[in-house]
């Protein structure tokens, strides 16, 4: 193969490609921080709201999960300023839509993790006197989430896999600068090889970390009975 | 909120909808049957001992479970035609993409789903004078198989919301389709709303159909 | 004597399928009810209704001669408020202990006080030490759930329920699932409550044990109950056929041979 490579076009604008990389963890560390509430929200509406309530948070849920996020941010970005009126920045699109849309993917790993819990649980300490908002605090959320953890973390990489999305509303996350750099330089094999590897680098250290606590919590698990 | 509601463009539209659908459903069935065929090999690989096989599926399914699957189609579309001694179209690329993606993803629910069947099955196969492979196919497979359906058909469903991406390389699905009826026609609102419904007729029903199995199979043990 | 719980006419209802089919019982301050049946004889679900894990479908319960509830044109009715006081004021002991596995032996104890009562952390403490002492485990305070045996979580359990200091204490099979060397340490526990005056319904198989302990045997059968009277009355000259075909079952009585540890 007679091509020549060169990184060193690709070196001279590192710093736009870590300024990307930076606002990709932006917009995936906001999002993380709104979606996991609202998720918690939608699961306790899901679980225990009145059937008025029950039924259409279901299908929000449903909706959210299984229609592609790409849609959901075109429609954030573009159909919903018309919609109400008030002008909405590439940004704010991202962090509205993939803070919904992990929301929704939170809201079921809430869900799972809180009907996972022994009933007799819930009778010991409806036994003791405690409502059920008593009961859900002091004895299943904290027994859940625990459970729970390699399930959020593992959401929450895919989170930082979806955010690279904003890039196709001009939003100037990581993948979005490899593509102007590569434009600008006709480098696009070193650039978007680059920028791969830098996703891969983040993205894998994280799985590790998880990999890591999740392994961590079997061996407590297993020690504990 | 006082906007007038007007679907005409999109119905009027409907046989460029029409056609991205079907070219949604291609790219999707074409990655699906191509990636779990990969996923199992590279599976079976990752499941061997010998590090020649294991090493470079282990690689291969941790590179493409750990980049986003937009940066392996827009890899597969801009970059990698440069080297590639064939010509690359948007479809390819997108397929490349998708297709190694899911093969990454079924490779771990295939090693996953043979390492959930307990040692003593292997035993017991062995015990009567079975082969590894015989152990493998008549004892383990089909109780792992079994195991393994959920998690592929989410894989399945995974793939079709990700068809969608190919719409960045301009592949003429229905994302793009929608796209290029949104700037002719000026109707964002109608034609985004009506995109994302169609796709949750789409796959909907698929994920509802996985709940359902899931249940049933933890019903049955 | 005085009274302290009654109920009347209570039936309860799971679908289509009736558990309990009018249950009549008064109970003095300080009487140990023993209630024996085969399974499906509604004798959990009776202990259940007490307390309200279970409302009952009609009937009422009173406790010192107050109904629980409201009496309305359509049937009684209740609210959740009024059920959590009277739960709190009624311990509950279960056959697979309910321990709280991400809390200590002594947060167990205390998490009643603590979340129900709103006691002070040093009046949570003090409640938490003693009836930890007095099941025999102030040693084990600081271990979590999943390092006790079978037995110990079971008296922890019953720590759990006494820190509330309840008027009423229900026992629902509580040594079902324990092993069998591990019965009487719980027993013996339940025993020196009994002697203490607490007031006490429980559910056991354990006929031996019901022989010393009750003051009254309840047999139930098919949601009635069908005989009770004193231990010797029920157990040793039953005068129904089917409690005599029960404790037939039963060949002989299995008196534990306690051991402290």
């Amino acid at each position: 193969m007679g091509y020549e490579w060169d990184f060193l076009v690709v070196l001279r604008d590192f710093d736009l490609l870590l300024l990307g990389l930076v606002n990709t963890l932006k917009v995936t560390v906001l999002a993380l921080v709104l979606g996991v509430p609202i998720g918690l929200a939608l699961a306790l509406l899901r679980l225990y709201g009145n059937l008025v309530v029950r039924a259409p948070v279901g299908l929000l849920i449903e909706f959210l999960r299984t229609t592609p996020p790409i849609a959901q941010l075109f429609w954030f970005f573009f159909a919903l300023p018309i919609l109400t009126g008030i002008e909405i920045d590439p940004f704010r699109a991202s962090i509205l839509t993939f803070a919904l849309q992990s929301s929704a993917f939170f809201a079921e790993v809430f869900r799972g993790g809180i009907v996972s819990i022994d009933t007799g649980q819930w009778e010991a300490s409806k036994a003791l006197g405690m409502s059920r908002n008593e009961s859900l605090r002091r004895i299943i959320l904290p027994q859940a989430v625990k459970r729970m953890i390699p399930a959020f973390l593992e959401r929450a990489i895919e989170l930082m896999k979806t955010t690279t999305l904003v890039s196709t509303i001009s939003y100037a996350d990581l993948l979005y600068q490899a593509n102007s750099i590569a434009q600008s330089t006709y480098r696009s094999l070193e650039v978007f090889s680059i920028a791969a590897a830098m996703y891969f680098l983040v993205i894998f250290a994280c799985s590790m970390i998880v990999r890591y606590i999740e392994a961590r919590l079997a061996i407590a698990s297993e020690a504990a009975h | 909120m006082g906007y007038q509601f007007d679907f005409s463009a999109v119905i009027g539209n409907w046989k460029l909808l029409l056609i991205g659908l079907q070219n949604s459903i291609i790219l999707g069935a074409t990655c699906l049957v191509l990636g779990l065929s990969l996923g199992l090999i590279v599976g079976g690989m990752r499941y061997m001992r010998a590090p020649i096989v294991n090493w470079p599926a282990t690689a291969f399914v941790e590179v493409f479970r750990n980049t986003p699957v937009l940066v392996q189609i827009m890899w597969f579309f801009f970059a990698f035609p440069i080297i590639s001694p064939v010509e690359i179209n948007a479809f390819t690329a997108a397929s490349l993409g998708l297709t190694l993606n899911t093969a990454a993803f079924s490779a771990e629910i295939f090693r996953a789903g043979i390492r959930s069947v307990e040692k003593g099955q292997w035993e017991a196969g062995k015990a009567i004078g079975m082969t590894y492979i015989q152990q493998l196919r008549r004892i383990v497979l089909p109780q792992a198989i079994r195991r393994m359906l959920p998690a592929f058909m989410n894989r399945a469903v995974e793939l079709m919301k990700m068809t969608s991406l190919a719409s960045v390389i301009a592949y003429g699905e229905l994302m793009h389709k929608a796209k290029q009826i949104s700037t002719l026609e000026f109707n964002p609102i109608e034609m985004y709303t009506v995109v994302a419904l169609i796709f949750f007729a789409l796959i909907f029903p698929l994920a509802l159909f996985v709940q359902r199995f899931e249940l049933k199979l933890k019903d049955s043990g | 004597m005085t009274e302290i719980l009654r109920l009347r006419n209570l039936h309860k209802s799971f679908g289509p399928l009736e558990v309990l089919k009018g249950i009549d019982l008064a109970v003095a301050q300080g009487e140990v009810i023993v209630l024996i049946g085969a399974s499906g004889s509604g004798k959990s679900t009776l202990l259940r209704c007490i307390n309200f894990m279970e409302i009952p479908t009609s009937g009422r319960v009173f406790l010192h001669g107050t109904p629980v509830g409201r009496q309305t044109s359509s049937g009684v009715s209740y609210v959740e408020r009024e059920l959590t006081q009277i739960r709190a004021r009624i311990g509950m002991v279960f056959q697979h202990f309910n321990l709280f596995p991400h809390m200590t032996a002594l947060q167990n104890v205390m998490e009643g006080p603590r979340t129900v009562l709103k006691c002070s952390p040093d009046e949570c403490r003090n409640r938490a030490d003693n009836q930890l002492r007095k099941v025999g485990l102030e040693w084990k305070a600081d271990a979590y759930p999943s390092q006790l045996s079978g037995g110990q979580q079971q008296r922890v359990a019953i720590a759990r329920a006494l820190a509330m200091e309840p008027e009423i204490m229900l026992f629902d099979e509580v040594t079902s699932a324990l092993d069998p060397e591990l019965v009487g340490e719980v027993l013996i526990t339940m025993k020196e409550l009994a002697d203490e005056g607490m007031t006490m319904l429980i559910v056991t198989h354990e006929l031996g044990f019901a022989y010393s302990v009750a003051d009254r045997v309840l047999f139930l059968a098919d949601g009635n109950v069908l005989e009770q009277g004193s231990p010797p009355e029920v157990l040793t000259y039953p005068k129904e056929e089917a409690t005599k075909n029960f404790l037939r079952g039963h060949s002989s009585f299995r008196l534990p041979e306690p051991q402290l540890d």
